[in-house]
């Protein structure tokens, strides 16, 4: 509904087998916790471990495209953990 | 970053069945000599278990948003005319189109070798997962890591 200064937020986006693992398919987080795709990573795998272990197999994307994890993050910018694809 | 061409290309996800027929004849046009298509459908069995059906979800504006890159880059490499790509997502019976690739174009080998290189690319690079239930569980499918910079051209140290 009403949305408080979106622009001081990252939208966080899970899919396939991270979203069953962190239970769901979306969050906000403070862009302040997180610089970089990398941080933003380990501040879900501090609070869940198991979600570590994915990290070798999962490629990110900021704002729709694939990117290198040490990518900068700025306010407003749309963050996805993907797994290997599947489609076809 | 390119500009997109107004080429009359169809790129969509779809939740019901993929209309085949539709797509052929929307890319097939009086200049044209050939079109070949790329029909996937839902195998009945998976490294030898029987499945039951498959539940497909994607990303989906970033899945649209790579397909079209496909069919752009498409138009770069490969002499043709009009591509259709289109993706089903959701729950898929046995035999049901999960993506259909139509390729038209003045000749056959441009047509062969770009629907060829259309499904390769959306297999490995279209951000789609497929979820596989079987009598006793459901698997995400084994797939194939997105190709994705190694590292930002001002990288600070690993920490």
């Amino acid at each position: 509904m009403a949305t408080v200064s979106q622009s001081t937020r990252l939208k966080v986006l899970f899919f396939g087998r991270l979203k069953d693992l962190i239970g769901q398919a979306e969050d906000s987080v403070n862009s302040a916790d997180a610089a970089t795709i990398e941080q933003l990573f380990a501040h879900y795998a501090a609070r869940n471990p198991e979600l570590a272990k994915y990290r070798p197999s999962l490629v990110a994307s900021r704002n729709q495209e694939f990117v290198a994890w040490d990518t900068p993050l700025h306010p407003g910018d749309e963050v996805a953990f993907l797994p290997p694809v599947s489609g076809g | 970053m390119t500009t997109t061409p107004s080429y009359n290309d169809v790129c969509q996800l779809v939740r019901e069945p993929i209309d085949v027929p539709a797509l052929i004849r929307h890319v097939r046009a009086p200049e044209d000599g050939a079109i070949v298509t790329f029909d996937g459908f839902v195998r009945n069995q998976s490294h030898n278990r029987p499945t039951l059906y498959l539940d497909y979800e994607a990303y989906e504006s970033m899945a649209l948003a790579k397909m079209r890159e496909i069919a752009a880059e498409l138009h770069e490499q490969f002499s043709i005319h009009c591509v259709a790509i289109v993706h089903r997502l959701g729950r898929l019976e046995i035999g049901e189109t999960s993506v259909f690739i139509a390729v038209s174009a003045p000749h056959r080998a441009a047509a062969f070798d770009a629907c060829r290189f259309a499904i390769d690319t959306l297999k490995r690079t279209v951000p789609i997962w497929k979820k596989e239930y079987f009598e006793d569980g459901a698997v995400w499918a084994d797939g194939e890591l997105p190709p994705a910079p190694a590292a930002t051209s001002h990288a600070k140290p690993a920490s």
